[in-house]
């Protein structure tokens, strides 16, 4: 509780030294500050949110569903984000880029550092290497705040579900009986620390290896192979696996954007693998496999969105206690949006998301259940430009949660200030 | 380019003016667009001092009506460094992103603080041109007289999104493909800083004046102000949202003054 109270407290600092004092904002820069001759390019970006769950005993109370999470301890919808970016040129080949980012003041993380290598300069081909954006999707690449005209996030990106790569239910039961507690979930196999379950692709961290990207008209592909999966991207392996994934995106014509995507790799680790099946057995087929597929078409003062994303665990199967029944199929996720924007007159426009996440049924002893609660989203809101690079966004969110041990119904009031340079 | 159309029509409708009567009318026409325009500046504490500047009404220039207009003429100095601004670091971005041209940040703009009498006769505008082409408005200055529509047509084979939200004009006109134009018709005197929606290192400034006594230098910073009546004046230039410091100039009956600045 001190600790949400602190926060509480630097986010109100944060508001006003934004809001309060437009004129200190217009002494603050308003485009990337650039040195070295524009060799070094650096700019930055400050995001504060708060969002109060509307319930009848409490007006502004936090998200008691857990909607909202991003890990066990952290709300998208109660974050202070500072965000600095950097690109420096080494000659006409080669580009360093990097981010990092700290939210609610805890350590700062580097969310993307990586070498950006252009071969042959007439051609448009490039290799990066490193901690790189991602292949899968549309979404997670989306990096600026402004970039997302709402502020909460689609939940195949955030929502984390019930599953773990590093520990493993014991059997179909054990994983129903868990259903809606992915903020901070526990198994009897692998690490028994509590903490948070993976979303379907995760939009906050991204994963380390080398990835190929060419254009080639109106015809954009990349591939890549990295450490982790989608889900639970990873700097250091924890399974000895690759993650291959692929996109290809097509612009035929202006506004027009039509993307598909694949991604698989092994997903559980190495040391939960072993819990569950003993020995010393690692790898095998117990990998995250993911399709994609997504939409984005803009004209004039309006731009619309969709997103398909599906996806499939497989996990390994752990001695099933007695009376219990074993999971002997993948665990399947879809989860579907669309959103859109429409600008109202200069600097202020309105925006709605509608949204979905359902998973697979499984058959546990005493009933066949999809194995996590399905969720439904819809969030409006909207966006205001105190001035070209401060925008005041607000929204009002619906979550219902279908099963569960937590809440089932939440809405949430939010606002939003971001700043950027 | 656009800017030289504009001044050419501008010439043609003083002189249309010029030879025709002193109605009442206009003179009453006139009168009010001072007196809005003198009012705006006053409700706006926040408006450059571009503005107020070139609002103010002129109480120097007396010269008879009859007298021969002159010119001012000189250069500019630029004793600073200005970048254009970089594009954000494409952290995001699964490859390099598309080279762009860069604007010309040598034009300044050298007008008169004070306009002579007779500046603020309506002006039915004419028409320019900021043309977007390789990520990058061309021209990266234009100055007009207010009342002129300005064209944006996309030379690019993707989208732009031209938008404005400065307070002497704030507009949108979303986006449009290659091919396409959109105008804004500009009322009030000011700078109006226009940018890019999705590409936010593009920026341009447009400058709106009440009067038609000012010009943009060439690539040596050289400018030339025509058709100035014989007075004295508070002369300013500009360059890249900096002014300098205000310079006074006689322009002799028929004659020329000479008048050069340093931007630091």
């Amino acid at each position: 509780m001190k600790r949400r109270g602190s926060t509480a407290a630097r986010l109100a600092w944060v508001v006003w030294a934004l809001a309060a004092s437009p004129a200190a904002a217009q002494l603050l820069p308003s485009e990337p500050i650039a040195f070295a001759d524009g060799r070094v390019t650096v700019s930055g970006e400050v995001l504060a949110t708060y969002g109060c769950e509307l319930a009848p005993d409490d007006l502004c109370r936090n998200d008691q569903g857990f909607f909202n999470y991003t890990d066990y301890s952290h709300s998208a919808l109660r974050e202070v984000r500072i965000d600095g970016s950097a690109a420096v040129k080494a000659g006409p080949h080669f580009t360093i880029l990097t981010e990092v980012r700290t939210e609610n003041f805890s350590d700062v993380q580097p969310y993307a550092l990586y070498l950006r290598i252009r071969p042959w300069t007439a051609r448009d081909f490039d290799i990066q290497v490193g901690r790189v954006p991602p292949t899968f999707g549309a979404f997670a690449r989306r990096t600026y705040a402004n970039d997302n005209p709402l502020i909460g996030y689609p939940l195949a990106y955030q929502y984390l579900t019930t599953v773990r790569p590093d520990a493993l239910p014991r059997s179909a039961d054990e994983l129903l009986a868990k259903r809606s507690t992915g903020w901070l979930v526990r198994y009897g196999v692998g690490n028994p620390v509590p903490v948070q379950g993976v979303p379907l692709v995760t939009a906050f961290r991204w994963d380390t290896g080398v990835q190929g990207h060419a254009v080639m008209g109106i015809v954009n592909v990349t591939g890549s192979v990295t450490s982790g999966t989608v889900s639970h991207p990873l700097f250091h392996d924890d399974n000895d696996g690759r993650q291959i994934a692929t996109r290809v995106e097509l612009r035929p014509m202006n506004g027009l954007v039509a993307g598909t995507s694949f991604a698989r790799g092994p997903f559980v680790s190495t040391a939960a693998i072993r819990a569950a099946l003993g020995g010393d057995t690692a790898g095998g087929p117990y990998t995250q496999t993911a399709w994609g597929g997504d939409l984005e078409y803009s004209r004039g003062y309006y731009v619309i969105r969709a997103e398909t994303i599906w996806t499939a665990w497989r996990l390994p199967i752990a001695e099933t206690p007695p009376r219990q029944l074993p999971i002997t199929e993948p665990l399947n996720a879809l989860s579907t949006y669309i959103e859109g924007r429409y600008k109202l007159r200069p600097g202020l426009y309105i925006a709605a998301r509608y949204d979905h996440l359902g998973f697979s049924d499984i058959k546990g002893a005493s009933a066949t259940l999809p194995w996590d609660a399905p969720v439904t989203r819809a969030e409006v809101g909207g966006g205001y430009s105190l001035q070209r690079n401060l925008i005041l966004k607000l929204s009002y969110q619906r979550n219902v949660r279908d099963g569960g041990v937590l809440l089932q119904h939440a809405s949430f009031l939010s606002a939003q200030l971001v700043y950027w340079f | 380019m656009a800017a030289i159309v504009t001044r050419s029509q501008r010439k043609e409708q003083r002189t249309q003016s010029a030879a025709a009567p002193c109605a009442a009318l206009g003179g009453l026409l006139s009168l009010l667009a001072f007196a809005s325009f003198v009012a705006l500046v006053s409700l706006s504490p926040a408006r450059s001092a571009f503005a107020a500047r070139s609002a103010a009404a002129s109480s120097q220039t007396r010269s008879a009506a009859a007298a021969r207009p002159g010119a001012i003429r000189g250069r500019v100095e630029l004793r600073r460094v200005v970048s254009a601004a970089e594009r954000r670091p494409t952290v995001g971005d699964l490859g390099t992103p598309a080279a762009r041209d860069l604007p010309d940040l040598l034009r300044s703009v050298v007008y008169l603080e004070s306009a002579p009498r007779g500046a603020f006769e309506t002006n039915e505008g004419g028409h320019a041109v900021m043309d977007q082409r390789n990520e990058t408005f061309v021209p990266h200055v234009l100055a007009i007289t207010t009342g002129t529509t300005v064209d944006f047509p996309n030379s690019d084979k993707f989208y732009h999104n031209v938008f404005s939200l400065s307070k002497p004009r704030t507009f949108d006109l979303g986006r449009y493909a290659a091919g396409h134009t959109r105008d804004v018709r500009f009322d009030r005197p000011g700078i109006v800083r226009v940018f890019c929606e999705i590409h936010s290192h593009m920026n341009a400034f447009i400058l709106v004046f009440s009067h038609p006594f000012f010009a943009l230098t060439d690539a040596e910073g050289r400018y030339q102000i025509d058709n100035v009546p014989p007075g004295t004046y508070g002369v300013i230039a500009w360059n890249e949202g900096t002014p300098s410091e205000t310079k006074s100039v006689t322009v002799p009956d028929g004659g020329t003054g000479e008048l050069d600045f340093t931007i630091r």
